[in-house]
């Protein structure tokens, strides 16, 4: 779709390597280059930040995932954060709701803050942040239960089971997916096709109304028309919900993101601007290089 | 190129064999003679034994024709005309035919209970009590849907404590009132009321879900209640104690009958029912027939008398049935105290337990020394069953607590490493999944772990109680007795196990006793030990994925 936006951008003026906070804030000018990138209509104002990182370091063990990542992601807009494979954009997103809790090797130094309270702070509960940020996963994950199962389940969890039947049917129609399923709510999530079963994920992530959806690639197990249905779905999420998402595909992220981080090898933020500035005139040089196809 | 051998480009498609197969083909037959050595060694062993229990030569041509004629033959036959025309409905039959045998044998185990351990009168008493536990649950489930922290297992375990405990030396357990005050009952009743009445009901709610009507569960109930009292009513027919045949019927009718709804409800493959029928209706001929000609049978050792009666010093009078209920109450020791340990130790392990840090090198440690607990000889087992629950924990000796406990001990690591296979055997996206969504580990272990393990876990456990149930060593190192006459009536009694009894039998001077009666022991072991295994394939297969 905006193979042209990638090829058409000439060389930055500088070869700035490090992003600043004071520029990523102070680009967006409103609404003008996410029109022309994609179908997103939405205005990038300067909204409201959500989430906010400040040198963030990431190590496994001796390894370092993520290098001094200062980052400010805005309220009820379509993030996305691309790079090669390995540059730290998944632990990046798994540090959001604490997901790299559950990897005993992760260590996570610097500061994280959701809605301004930083959630690495001791007083944090992990499983209470994770109910306000969903997420969804690369492959597919559904639980071997019915569908109406799956999409209660956040709910039960929390003990939130006053009108569960309609609570699933809005998330159901919120994930495009209530047409579908709505005769056979009664039968085996696993039942569905791969497309069908990424929604089903969607539905059961905003079932429980979080304020941010994280999604690691949520695509690219799919095939090009369910990635485009899902594709569609994040675009009308934005309208609710601040969503990040993982991608490897370049033009995905033109199509859908406001705003896009571009991570290069060895797990630094290199530049994180409005979409399509970042297609069009990156001011980096080895974003550029990446963008266009020349390296990663 | 090739163009300059002339000779070699004309075999280029191997005509002239210089592709070498003939190593590969020496291993695939040597691997091939392997497997059938171990197969035939096995079968000839256990064709042996088989042969000594029940001495089908002795039989007379009368009675070959009769069985061949009216239960074999037809049943052979309609089996060829599945597997030849009809796979599924042939498997729907094999299954219609192989659940009553199967439930025959679990309802016998359920009854043998009834007799020895639990006499109607004490089952009569505890049915009740525990259902007004369940009733306390429903109705504070009701008045307080939203209990504090651990406020509805407080109440519930109360209600459980005034059921069966009560306040000792003061006032009684409901339980206890129930027994002494419900007396005048008799057993038959007290059968009707407390086993047909909970299995009607169940029944008839299971029926009702199914079909969505609320008639047809009552259908239901009435039917299986109707069924219990006309096993009453024939019982003085049939030479059975009439409150035992309540039991033995219901456990065999009610699973069949469902399995047969079910079949018919889905109208699927419904012609392999013919296959039960066929079958025990040509065994019943069969029956009938030789009765009526006066043929005489095989006289097998393993015959009714075998399982019913005790030792005794002549062989054709000698029986299992000690042992046999023996090893059956060993076994419930066994799955009450080796399957929740080894199931909650593998999940801590599997779940809780740290990967990394000096923590994580602990349980590393404990992990390998598990699977060579697992090997551990069983005698070495019994030594520590021995000093452990007798010498230290002053328990009685060769009591049947003291045995389950120490078997138990020998298969725990089996348990531990079976379940921990399940579990592992979970994806880890759906922990992710879970954890995702904000579940706390607790929530994400009972609603997506364990669900999603628990046929694995069954499997791998009822295997390893297959091997639990054949222990001589450390039943020997126990003082378990060599021979009983009474089948121990209390956990706490001396018992005799079956293969402690087969072990007695071996050393015996005649060789009506090494011969015959051990063979029918054998035969008798194996027929429990495969059943259970045939438990685990149903459940393995019953909760596997599409």
């Amino acid at each position: 779709m905006s193979n042209e936006n990638v090829t058409t951008s000439d060389t930055g003026t500088d070869t700035d390597f490090q992003t600043d906070d004071d520029q990523s804030i102070a680009s967006p000018t409103p609404g003008s280059e996410a029109v022309e990138t994609g179908e997103s209509t939405r205005t990038t104002g300067a909204t409201h930040t959500v989430i906010e990182s400040r040198d963030l370091d990431v190590y496994y063990g001796d390894t370092q995932a993520l290098q001094n990542v200062s980052i400010q992601i805005p309220e009820q807009q379509v993030t996305a954060m691309i790079g090669p494979s390995g540059c730290g954009k998944s632990t990046f997103l798994r540090c959001i709701n604490r997901m790299n809790d559950l990897i005993d090797a992760a260590r996570v130094e610097g500061d994280l803050l959701f809605q301004g309270k930083n959630v690495y702070d001791d007083d944090v509960d992990p499983v209470a942040l994770r109910r306000r940020i969903g997420m969804v996963f690369q492959q597919p994950n559904p639980f071997p239960k019915s569908i109406y199962d799956n999409v209660a389940y956040g709910l039960k969890l929390q003990g939130r089971t006053e009108n569960l039947d309609e609570k699933v049917e809005h998330a159901l129609k919120q994930a495009a997916l209530w047409d579908e399923v709505k005769d056979q709510l009664d039968e085996s999530g696993l039942d569905l096709s791969g497309g069908q079963q990424q929604r089903l994920c969607i539905a059961r992530a905003i079932a429980v109304d979080p304020e941010v959806i994280l999604m690691d690639e949520p695509a690219s197990a799919l095939d090009p028309v369910a990635t485009s249905q899902i594709e569609d779905l994040i675009d009308e999420l934005a309208e609710d919900y601040t969503v990040v998402i993982v991608t490897h595909n370049m033009q995905q992220a033109a199509r859908i993101s406001d705003k896009t981080a571009v991570f290069l090898t060895g797990g630094e933020l290199v530049e994180f601007d409005d979409t399509g500035k970042i297609f069009e005139n990156p001011d980096n040089d080895r974003v550029e290089d990446y963008i266009t196809g020349k390296f990663g | 190129m090739a163009t300059e051998t002339p000779g070699r480009d004309e075999s280029w498609y191997g005509a002239g064999e210089e592709v070498d197969r003939i190593r590969g083909a020496a291993f695939k037959w040597a691997c091939l003679g392997a497997t059938l050595f171990g197969i035939s060694m096995v079968f000839v062993l256990l064709l042996y034994v088989a042969v000594d229990a029940i001495r089908p030569f002795s039989a007379d041509a009368g009675w070959y024709l009769a069985v061949g004629l009216a239960a074999v033959v037809p049943t052979v036959a309609l089996l060829a005309y599945y597997v030849r025309r009809d796979r599924e409905a042939g498997w729907v039959g094999a299954t219609a035919t192989a659940l009553p045998a199967f439930c025959l044998l679990v309802g016998s185990g359920v009854a043998i209970l009834v007799i020895e351990v639990f006499p109607p009168h004490e089952w009569f008493a505890v049915v009740p009590a525990l259902g007004a536990v369940v009733a306390v649950w429903a109705v504070h489930q009701r008045v307080r849907p939203d209990p504090v922290e651990f406020e509805r297992f407080g109440v519930v375990a109360l209600a459980a404590l005034v059921a069966f405990v009560g306040v000792p030396g003061a006032v009684p357990s409901l339980e206890a009132a129930l027994q002494s005050a419900l007396l005048w009952l008799n057993w038959p009743t007290m059968m009707l009321y407390s086993f047909a009445g909970p299995i009607a009901l169940a029944t008839g709610i299971l029926i009702a879900r199914r079909h969505e009507s609320r008639r047809a569960g009552a259908v239901a109930t009435t039917l299986t209640f109707a069924a219990g009292v006309v096993s009453i009513l024939l019982a003085p027919a049939v030479g059975v104690d009439d409150y035992l045949l309540v039991v033995v019927a219901l456990s065999v009718a009610v699973p069949t009958a469902l399995y047969a709804e079910s079949v018919l409800r889905s109208g699927e493959n419904v012609s392999g029912l013919a296959l039960p029928v066929v079958a025990y209706v040509g065994i019943a001929v069969a029956a009938v027939v030789v009765e009526t000609y006066g043929f005489t049978g095989p006289a097998a050792w393993l015959d009714w008398e075998f399982l019913t009666e005790p030792h005794s010093r002549f062989p054709q009078r000698a029986g299992i049935y000690p042992a046999l209920v023996g090893s059956i109450m060993m076994m419930l020791v066994i799955v009450v105290s080796a399957f929740p340990v080894g199931v909650a130790a593998a999940l801590y392990l599997e779940e809780y337990a740290p990967d990394n840090g000096a923590t994580g090198r602990v349980v590393s440690i404990i992990e390998m020394n598990i699977g060579n607990l697992a090997g551990v000889p069983s005698v070495v087992y019994g030594l520590l069953g021995l000093a452990l629950f007798i010498r230290y924990a002053d328990m009685n000796t060769g009591s049947v607590v003291v045995g389950g406990l120490t078997v138990g001990l020998l298969i725990l690591p089996i348990v531990i490493i079976s379940a921990q296979e399940a579990i592992r055997a979970v994806p880890d996206s759906m922990r992710q999944a879970s954890y995702g969504m904000g579940a706390t580990r607790w929530q994400t272990v009972r609603n997506v772990v364990l669900p999603e393990a628990i046929p694995g876990i069954l499997t791998g456990t009822i295997l390893a109680f297959g091997r639990a149930i054949g222990e001589t060593a450390p039943l020997l190192m126990i003082g378990a007795a060599a021979v009983v006459f009474n089948a121990p009536g209390a956990f706490t009694e001396q018992f005799s196990a079956m293969p402690r009894q087969i072990f007695a039998w071996s050393s015996e001077p005649s060789a009506e006793f090494r011969h015959g009666v051990l063979a029918a022991g054998v035969v008798t072991l194996l027929v429990v030990l495969l059943s259970m295994n045939a438990a685990a394939i149903l459940i393995r297969n019953r909760y596997q994925r599409r």
